[in-house]
């Protein structure tokens, strides 16, 4: 994923990759989805979350639908 | 306390005070093992999508993420140790995991103009920025590097 200063260079960097342009995050989910996929990263109970937490975790900040769901048909 | 999970935390304990990744020879020493079953242990914790060996080069770490084994454009300073992320998410996931506050050196994927992202006292400073995936949750580890 990548970092942009605004949605128009968002927008430039998926209009010269082929890219349809996607929901954008925000500074504040995207520490809440760093804070909770890495909190315990250290620990010796640390592993990364299961598809369906993935999908809990994505829907408590507002991402849903097939985009946010690792279990989505492909295509 | 089973190997890959000795393994594991070793890693990622060895990164986060040295900064570096250590090699799978490094870790035999450290945890008094043998390559191959360090590299045994690589390769279960890259299943378990902890860690990522370089694709050519299976006793050298890619990515534990939430940090880079190789330098990256996400720089990361915590104190006075400068680790490297491997995408924005994981550039956060550093102050994150080290629950440390932090400031990230980053550019703007289209422009490269520089953006500097901060972690100050367990909260990120608001700045003008958006994030970005262009790959699907379901594809994400298709091609991780990329990703």
């Amino acid at each position: 994923m990548l970092l942009f200063r605004s949605e128009e260079t968002a927008a430039k960097w998926c209009g010269a990759h082929g890219f349809p342009v996607r929901p954008l995050i925000t500074l504040e989910q995207l520490w809440f989805l760093a804070t909770t996929w890495y909190g315990n990263r250290l620990t010796v109970d640390s592993r990364r979350p299961a598809p369906e937490e993935m999908v809990e975790i994505f829907g408590g900040i507002g991402l849903e639908g097939a985009f946010w769901d690792p279990k989505a048909e492909q295509g | 306390m089973d190997f890959d999970t000795k393994v594991k935390l070793h890693l990622y304990e060895t990164i986060a005070r040295t900064t570096q990744a250590p090699s799978s020879r490094e870790v035999a020493a450290a945890l008094n093992a043998t390559l191959a079953e360090v590299e045994a242990a690589f390769s279960n914790l890259h299943k378990k999508k902890l860690l990522v060996p370089e694709p050519d080069n299976p006793s050298r770490i890619r990515m534990a993420p939430p940090f880079s084994g190789i330098p990256t454009s996400f720089r990361v300073k915590v104190q006075e140790k400068n680790y490297y992320a491997n995408c924005s998410w994981d550039a956060l996931g550093v102050p994150a995991a080290l629950h440390q506050d932090a400031v990230v050196e980053a550019e703007d994927g289209y422009s490269g103009e520089p953006i500097v992202l901060e972690i100050r006292n367990g909260l990120p400073v608001p700045v003008s920025c958006v994030f970005h995936f262009a790959v699907p949750a379901a594809q994400w580890w298709d091609d991780i590097i990329y990703t």
